[in-house]
Formats: structure tokens, C-alpha cells, sequence
């Protein structure tokens, strides 16, 4: 074996340097902000202690709003998970190039927001410490968990998602940890020696691994859908008006991507100003997030408003009264949700500009999700207070207690993908630096164009 | 034994794998090794379209209906819960689990299915060098002793998998391949001592 030292391309290393800058030891800033969130999620539990030795009363639930915040911040939560895999995975099937740098931070976003969302059905529960009787099993007090309760149905889809939307990044990861495992030393080359399960990147290993990772995408995609439409079913099959819709499945579904896709983007700034990554998260990846946007913005719209418009023209009394007190009741909050959700990305993502504008995408995509996230309010709320019987009508605040636990969320997320990010590779390296291989100039006519050579 | 040679480009790695099959030694013996995929024939040609790891995720679907409809439906029916005139065995929840284990068993069968394909995790030490996660391309030669054939897949031809330069002895078959890849340029040649 020679010792002669290795001229090794520098593109490539200079590539695996810049993608891989998430895992270079830690800075100041990094630390203040796992402290902050860390403080945060602290004060969370906190809330979540008193909570449970208190009773539910410390909440503001009471009849006949029994679910509140922590269902809002479910569904929300739930709704967030869903782009992430599934534009992973559709663009993945459609080999859209343009996606490979976006990869990894959307599907990191799945694993990461369905795990929250999996705590608040728990949060919710009342007595906490019998959270097992979710899970069915036969026991010795003869009870069986009654499987015509959609909440079963969601512990169900939201374990299969958990795991799917695991197995789908770890799938991705797979070659990059290979990468990371070569250039690493201690305690990370032994976690990723063993992560990385011996890939050498033979040519029979890439061919098996891209029918897998296409069949994967085909199958995450469908389950994606089930858990968001058996999320919109637990309103849905329900009598409550407001609720008991047959459009409710498609339109949780669509809100359900045009959070995902907006948090998908601001992630995607976030990544790209901290870690230095302008060169992979170029204007062209928010232009064609941002046209992605557009579009589930004007499903998102259509679908509302044939919802609102069904309920005015039928002119149905209940209906009625549970829509007029909502948007009475809720009159900014339904503006806001109006112009985050439609208004503003309908119009602003027309021009090519704002698309291509970090900042302006920034603002529009925080907008969206302060949209989604009071459109959940409004749906779960005011039905729940202008219920069929007027006698037992009333009103929701929520309590600091439930304020601390969904600030807590918000902070364990962030906390999670900062912890990610600084342990795994963020950007999808090995699908990136395939594009940059297969990259040729094509001439054609008296110009050179770029093209990318063989199929994927 | 197999030899493994350090390429700088994919070109030289090209010219390599060209010099070796023209030497006498087999498709089926070469393979590259890249931390990016490159198309099937630019260096080494797998021979294996048909993969078999799919039919582990049909298995593991299958699997997994039975198990969701056995799960909702079967313990309805041992354990009844008699609510109004509803089915003991309502069609629509039982119908739900039932999908979400047929979906949950198949992605797990595809991910098993597929380490098992790729023979992944590896529990013996193999030949890698870690200059191929910076952009190097390792080209892979598996030498069988002299005088055997060489092991074929399944759907190549007998003739196209016994090589000429085979019924030389291990250690001429590693030195000619040797001469090929420094011809080629490689950067640098790891051996396997043959257990």
C-alpha cells in the first residue's frame, strides 16, 4: 500500500466542508440559544407539573369548550409534520432536481413537529399517568380501548407516521453518514461508524438504495395523507356543527401542506444565515418553493371558500350561528388568519421578486403559520361554544398554564433541530454533489447549455 | 482476495475498469465504489436491475394487514362492546388500522428488505479507503484463486463470467490487475491479504 498523499478534488472536499459547517464545533450564540430554549421548555414542564398536581381545572377548559389549546396546538403540530416528508417524497418521485439541497431540512421538520404533536394528546389526557390506556393491549380490568374512537385512530396514524417519517430521513442520511463517519474522529466516528452500518457506496449498494428510496417516498406519501385526514376525522364524524363536513379531510390536508411547505421555506433561511449556505440555498430553491406556496395558498382559499360559502347560502341555523360567532367573536384573529393564509401569499407570490426575496419570504412564511395556527383555534373553538343547545353556550381563554406548555412546544422544537443540526448533516451532501458530478455542458447551436447527464 | 484501487476522477476510474475487463477479468468482478452514485455502465455495471427487496416490503404489508385487522376487528369481537344497534366489528375504524399497519409493516419490510439486499450492517472489515467521501473513486476487484471459475449471477451467461486471465494464479491475476490500474493513474492500491 502506497503512502502517497491523496490530491483529492478540491471541489469535492471544499463541497463536503461547506455542507457539512452545521457540525463544526459550537459557538457562543449557539449555547445562548440552547440555554434560552432549554429555560424555555423548562418553564414548560414546569407548567406541566402543576398541571397535573393541581387537576385540569388550572386550565381554561371547561364545559362546553373541553378542547382547547393543546388540540389547537395537535392539529397545528400534526399539520406542520406533513410537508415536510411528504414534498420530500413527491419531489423526490419527480425528480426535481432543484429539491436536493432542501431535502434534509424538510424532513428533519416531520420527525421533529409529529413528536411534539404526539405530546399533546397526552398533555390533554386529564389524569396523565393512565396515558397507557391508549395503547391497546388486553388487561386484567376488562377494558378494551374502543377502536371506533378517532382518538385511537390517531394514536395509530401517528405512530405509523413517527416511524415512517424516521425511517424516511435515516434512508436519506445514509450516505451522508458514510461521509461524516470518514471524516470524523472519537465519539462521532464511533456513533457514525455504527449509524452508517458499513456503506462502502458500491455501485450495487447506490442501485438497491435509490429503489428503495423511491419506493419509500411512494409509501410515506399515502400515509402522510391518512394521518391528516384522520386528524380532520375526529371533527369530522363528529355532529357538532362546524365540524361534521365532508370536505373536512382534503381541506385539513391542504392547510396542512401550506404550513408544512411555509415552514419548510423558513427553515430553509434560518439554515442558510447561520450556517453560510448561500451557495446551495440559492434565490431559485425559494422561487420554486415560493410557486409551490402559491398554489397550495390558492387550494387552501378555494377550499375555505367553499366551506364558508356551503354554510352562508344554505343558511343552516346552527351552522350559521357558530360561523356569525366566530367571525364576531374572533374579527382580528379572522383577518389575520385571512390575510397570512390567502391574501397575502396569493398576491405577494405572483411577482417573482418577493419569491426570490429572502426577507420578503421571511415575513410571508412566519405569516402563514400565525395564520394556520389561528385558523386551528377557529375551528376547534367556536364550535365547541355555539353548540346545539344555546342554554350551554360559552366562551375559551386559555390559561398561563396552557400559554407556558405551547410556548414550550414551539421552544422543544426549535431546541430538537438545534440539537440536529449540530449532529447530523443538514444539507442532503451526496444528493448535491451527484448533481454537481452529472453536470455537463451540452453544446447546442452556438451556445453551451448546462445539463445534467443520465437519468436519476 | 480483492484489491482495491484509490482513483483520483471518474475518468481515470473509467479508463481502469476498461483496462481491467480487456485484461480478461469480468463485469461481475469489478465494482466502484463513490460517495455519489454515478449512472449504471459509467463504471462499473451492476448486472442487477431486478432487485428482490420490494417483495419484503409486499410481505411486510401483507403482514401488517393481517395483524391491523386482526388487532381492530379480532378483539372487538373477544372483547364486544355492545354500544346501540352499532356492528360489534364496526367496517370503518377496523378498516383504518387495518391501512395504517398494511402502510407501517411494507416501510419497514422495504428498509429491512433493502439492508439485506445491500448485505448492510457489514460485520466484517472490507476494503474502503476514506478518501472516497472526498471525491475519489474506488474501483474494486474481487480475484478468485486460479483456475476456478468466477462466481456468476444469476441471469449472466456462464462464458461471460469465466474470465481468460482466471486460470492464472491469485497472485499473477493481482499483479496484472495492478499494472492495469497504475496504467490507468491510480493514486493508490490497498490489498487484501487472502484469509
Amino acid at each position: 500500500m502506497s503512502d502517497k498523499r491523496i490530491p483529492v478534488s478540491k471541489s469535492d472536499t471544499l463541497m463536503n466542508d461547506e455542507m457539512l459547517s452545521s457540525l463544526r464545533p459550537p459557538g457562543l450564540a449557539w449555547y445562548a440559544l440552547i440555554a434560552f430554549l432549554g429555560a424555555v421548555v423548562a418553564w414548560g414542564l414546569f407548567a406541566f407539573g402543576y398541571q397535573i398536581t393541581r387537576g385540569m381545572y388550572v386550565t381554561g377548559l371547561d364545559r362546553p369548550v373541553m378542547w382547547g389549546l393543546y388540540i389547537v396546538n395537535f392539529v397545528f403540530w400534526v399539520g406542520l409534520s406533513h410537508s415536510g416528508t411528504m414534498v420530500s417524497a413527491i419531489l423526490r418521485l419527480s425528480q426535481a432536481n432543484w429539491r436536493r439541497p432542501i431535502l434534509r431540512a424538510a424532513e428533519a421538520m416531520t420527525v421533529f413537529s409529529i413528536s411534539v404533536a404526539g405530546l399533546f394528546p397526552l398533555i390533554h389526557l386529564g389524569r396523565n399517568w393512565v396515558f397507557f390506556y391508549l395503547i391497546p393491549y388486553p388487561n386484567q380490568r376488562g377494558l378494551w380501548p374502543n377502536f371506533r374512537s378517532p382518538l385511537l385512530w390517531d394514536a395509530m396514524a401517528i405512530t405509523t407516521y413517527i416511524i415512517g417519517s424516521v425511517l424516511f430521513l435515516y434512508l436519506g442520511m445514509l450516505p451522508d453518514l458514510a461521509v461524516v463517519r470518514d471524516r470524523s474522529s472519537g465519539w462521532r466516528h464511533a456513533l457514525f461508524r455504527l449509524l452508517a452500518l458499513g456503506w462502502r457506496g458500491t455501485a450495487h449498494e447506490w442501485t438497491v438504495y435509490h429503489k428503495a428510496s423511491t419506493l419509500m417516498a411512494a409509501l410515506i406519501i399515502p400515509v402522510a395523507v391518512s394521518v391528516h385526514s384522520i386528524v380532520a376525522w375526529d371533527f369530522a364524524v363528529t355532529v357538532v356543527p362546524g365540524w361534521h363536513s365532508t370536505i373536512f379531510p382534503p381541506y385539513f390536508v391542504i392547510g396542512a401542506i401550506l404550513s408544512g411547505v411555509a415552514a419548510v421555506i423558513t427553515l430553509m433561511i434560518i439554515i442558510r444565515r447561520a450556517f453560510h449556505l448561500e451557495e446551495y440555498l440559492t434565490p431559485l430553491h425559494f422561487d420554486n418553493m415560493g410557486k409551490l406556496l402559491l398554489v397550495i395558498s390558492l387550494l387552501w382559499s378555494y377550499a375555505y371558500f367553499v366551506e364558508v360559502q356551503t354554510t352562508w347560502y344554505a343558511h343552516e341555523p346552527i351552522e350559521w350561528e357558530v360561523f356569525s360567532f366566530m367571525s364576531g367573536r374572533y374579527t382580528v384573529p379572522l383577518l389575520v388568519m385571512l390575510l397570512g393564509n390567502s391574501l397575502l401569499p396569493i398576491t405577494a407570490l405572483c411577482f417573482k421578486r418577493v419569491r426570490r426575496s429572502i426577507g420578503a419570504m421571511l415575513v410571508i412564511t412566519l405569516l402563514v403559520n400565525v395564520g394556520m395556527l389561528i385558523e386551528r383555534f377557529l375551528i376547534i373553538v367556536p364550535s365547541l361554544s355555539h353548540k346545539n343547545m344555546p342554554f350551554v353556550w360559552g366562551s375559551y381563554r386559555p390559561s398561563w398554564v396552557e400559554l407556558s406548555i405551547t410556548a414550550a412546544a414551539f421552544a422543544g422544537f426549535a431546541l430538537l433541530y438545534a440539537f440536529f443540526v449540530k449532529l447530523f448533516p443538514m444539507v442532503a451532501l451526496s444528493d448535491v454533489r451527484e448533481l454537481e458530478a452529472r453536470s455537463v455542458s451540452v453544446p447546442l447551436g452556438r451556445a453551451e447549455l448546462p445539463s445534467i447527464a443520465g437519468k436519476e | 482476495m480483492e484489491i482495491l484501487g484509490v482513483f483520483a476522477d471518474v475518468e481515470s476510474a473509467g479508463r481502469a475498469v476498461d483496462g481491467l475487463l480487456g485484461e480478461g477479468f469480468t463485469e461481475a468482478q469489478v465494482t466502484s465504489l463513490s460517495s455519489v452514485p454515478y449512472p449504471d455502465g459509467v463504471l462499473a455495471k451492476t448486472g442487477r436491475h431486478n432487485t428482490w427487496f420490494h417483495w419484503l416490503a409486499l410481505l411486510g404489508g401483507i403482514g401488517g394487514a393481517c395483524a391491523g385487522f386482526l388487532l381492530a376487528a379480532g378483539t372487538a369481537w373477544v372483547y364486544p362492546v355492545q354500544t346501540g344497534d352499532k356492528p360489534i366489528i364496526a367496517l370503518y375504524p377496523t378498516a383504518i388500522v387495518t391501512y395504517e399497519f398494511t402502510m407501517l409493516f411494507a416501510m419497514i419490510g422495504a428498509i429491512v428488505g433493502m439492508l439485506l439486499e445491500m448485505k448492510l450492517p457489514s460485520l466484517k472489515k472490507r476494503l474502503y479507503d476514506p478518501a472516497i467521501a472526498e471525491g475519489c473513486i474506488g474501483i474494486s476487484l474481487s480475484i478468485h484463486p486460479g483456475g476456478e471459475a468466477v462466481i456468476c449471477e444469476a441471469g449472466v451467461r456462464p462464458e461471460e463470467c469465466i474470465g481468460p486471465v482466471s486460470s492464472l494464479s491469485a497472485a499473477e491475476q493481482k499483479e496484472r490487475a495492478e499494472e492495469v490500474m497504475r496504467a490507468a493513474g491510480v493514486l493508490r492500491i490497498i490489498g487484501e491479504v487472502q484469509p
